[in-house]
């Protein structure tokens, strides 16, 4: 039996508090939350606890980018969300976000550009896309015929070129929001070098903020030296939402011809092997930030999901587990709706941040804190 | 394209390394066609996070059986290899555009390195099932490599080059192609990258005399866009080409191989393409 499911609600959450809830020690069984409606059989296993998933990532525009639920699909794992269309039911995602779509047409890395690794997958696609205008004119048709909002990916070599994109799809019907991909490691100019310094990434946030009145999501790299002032200088530039995190550079040798296997030689690093690393950004930012915090790295199950938001992300992003289980998110949706309406938690939104130090926690004593 | 799950009937290992599996898919039977392949999962403890591309060995559109045929390269085919009849694994597919075999076509040359057999062998089942004589011309390093013959049917002409002479020709499958070029209305080829460049400059600009274009044609010569069936169709080569893969369905262009028209998805526009598709490297 299904149950009923969350529906999108206008409501703001940003003036819901950002804290989580003080909650009692031991979670109340659900049946004890929420009294089952009289209409419901009493046969009826499942508990009557009414879980919304709805999460809002631009707080500050009401109603411009609030999704039905905290799973969305990461950029260059779904195309365009038209790939995937026989086998998923795109609909009941959170959100799409879409292959990184730059200014002109780019043709991409030589091949090979995918190998497996333990725990994870390098790709050194290199924004291979048919340049903006064409990705409009092909999908956005496609788009505004799907309830669920896409976001556009949008990468470029220099802040002009960030900009006129972002022109460009502005006020396209179609396009949800933008995701500044600043963080690509697998291209020559304009890949990292905006997500490594503080002053390059508030610039380039600054301008497109500037173009546009999309909501607006910045992707960072774990590559960077303190995340969290890159952070704090994309919310000061006025970004609705940070994303964390694009992929780690790596590399993998082709032992039987002795060279470098991928043809780009360096790869970006995603799956598994990325999680720990994502985590500690995603943690690291959230103690900086009051923005929301989109997570991505190694997401593949509903422990996956739970641990971002409890370390401070309000949704997160599937990305390479997509390849070996397309339905996954889908998956994942039922199942943190189910895991929330056992415990009688009305929505995620009361567990993200969970694992954040609180003010009450004494300052270290063993000696100097980490910095990465 | 659709997910589902395969039992596997049975395996074994028909040459060092090389394995021959059956697997219970009777949708992926009956709407696969010669050329497509299939993206199999491995099963979650084995902590892989991607597919493994195999194309279609044989369809059996009768029982609902499949088979793929692959070589132990790493951790996800060694995994398959150890499976035991029973044991379900998580399929996506069919995927790609298979082999456009023109109606008119009575002789098919089939040119297959080591495991680019794979590749083509669904087209000898096809091609006598549908009435065509086929020549099945195949290339390995060494006589311990050879695709056995007692797994083609009796129908087929088999010719064999070994890189050392141990069986059949000495030398180069590209060789025996020259003897065949004229008999062939079509060829399909599977193999590695070097032997299908060999192979494509052996055929390039051949299209207008070989194969099917001397059947004739009606309504004079019209040039179909390239890439499209029809002008595949009107190539006497037909490659599959193999590239590692990541989502199989179009999304990640993970899998592209160059083209030259741009990068190829061998996943969507692919596997099989048309030589002229391809920008082959110089010096292959």
């Amino acid at each position: 039996m299904r149950r009923k499911r969350s529906v999108v609600t206008d409501r703001d959450t940003s003036a819901l508090p950002r804290t989580p809830r003080a909650r009692s020690k031991t979670p109340r069984p659900a049946s004890a939350a929420v009294p089952r409606p009289a209409s419901t059989p009493v046969t009826d296993p499942t508990p009557a606890v009414e879980v919304d998933l709805s999460v809002d990532l631009a707080p500050s525009r009401p109603g411009a980018l609030v999704l039905r639920n905290p799973l969305l699909v990461a950029s260059g794992t779904f195309g365009y969300g038209v790939e995937y269309g026989e086998v998923v039911d795109v609909d009941r995602l959170g959100a799409i976000c879409c292959k990184g779509t730059t200014l002109k047409p780019r043709v991409g890395n030589p091949p090979p550009r995918v190998t497996e690794t333990p725990a994870g997958m390098l790709n050194s696609i290199g924004l291979q896309n048919p340049g903006v205008e064409a990705v409009l004119e092909k999908y956005a048709d496609q788009w505004v015929r799907w309830q669920v909002p896409v976001i556009v990916n949008v990468a470029g070599e220099s802040v002009e070129d960030y900009v006129a994109v972002a022109r460009k799809l502005d006020g396209q019907p179609g396009v949800a929001g933008i995701e500044l991909n600043i963080s690509c490691p697998n291209v020559g100019k304009g890949g990292l070098q905006f997500a490594l310094d503080a002053g390059a990434a508030g610039e380039v946030t600054r301008a497109v903020r500037r173009a546009t009145d999309l909501p607006l999501l910045v992707k960072l790299s774990p590559s960077a030296a303190d995340v969290r002032a890159i952070a704090t200088a994309i919310e000061d530039a006025g970004a609705d939402a940070i994303c964390a995190v694009n992929t780690l550079s790596g590399m993998a040798i082709d032992r039987h011809a002795r060279k470098p296997f991928l043809g780009n030689t360096y790869g970006g690093l995603s799956g598994p092997a990325l999680k720990p690393v994502a985590l500690r950004v995603v943690y690291e930012v959230a103690q900086v930030v009051d923005i929301p915090i989109v997570a991505i790295g190694g997401v593949g199950s509903l422990e996956d999901v739970l641990d971002f938001l409890m370390a401070g992300a309000c949704a997160v992003q599937v990305g390479t587990a997509l390849f070996a289980d397309p339905v996954l998110p889908v998956r994942l949706i039922d199942e943190l709706d189910e895991w929330c309406a056992t415990r009688g938690i009305a929505s995620p939104r009361e567990i993200v941040g969970a694992a954040l130090p609180t003010r009450r926690d004494r300052p270290s004593v063993k000696g100097v804190e980490y910095r990465p | 394209m659709r997910l589902f799950d395969a039992e596997l009937l049975h395996g074994r290992e028909i040459l060092p390394g090389q394995w021959l599996q059956g697997y219970r898919a009777p949708w992926l039977a009956t709407g696969a066609a010669p050329g497509q392949f299939v993206h199999v999962r491995t099963p979650d403890w084995s902590g892989l996070v991607l597919r493994r591309p195999f194309s279609l060995n044989t369809i059996d559109r009768i029982t609902g059986e499949v088979t793929i045929h692959f070589r132990v390269t790493g951790k996800g085919t060694d995994l398959l290899a150890r499976m035991h009849p029973g044991d379900s694994v998580g399929m996506l597919g069919p995927l790609g555009r298979g082999f456009e075999i023109d109606p008119r076509s009575r002789h098919l040359l089939l040119i297959a390195g080591g495991l680019g057999m794979a590749g083509v062998r669904c087209l000898v089942d096809e091609a006598i099932a549908t009435g065509r004589q086929v020549v099945v011309v195949f290339g390995a390093a060494t006589a311990a490599e050879v695709y056995p013959s007692s797994l083609l049917p009796d129908e087929v002409e088999y010719v064999v080059a070994t890189d050392d002479g141990s069986l059949g020709h000495h030398g180069r499958v590209t060789d025996l192609v020259t003897g065949y070029e004229a008999w062939a209305d079509q060829a399909f080829a599977c193999g590695p990258e070097p032997m299908l460049a060999a192979l494509a400059r052996l055929a390039r600009g051949r299209d207008g005399r070989l194969g099917v274009a001397r059947l004739g044609r009606k309504g004079g010569v019209r040039a179909a866009p390239l890439g499209s069936a029809q002008a595949r169709r009107a190539s006497w080569l037909q490659v599959s080409m193999e590239q590692t893969m990541g989502c199989a369905v179009g999304a990640c262009l993970g899998c592209v191989v160059m083209g030259v028209e741009g990068p190829q998805r061998v996943c969507r526009e692919g596997p099989v393409f048309a030589p002229d598709e391809i920008a082959w490297p110089e010096s292959a």
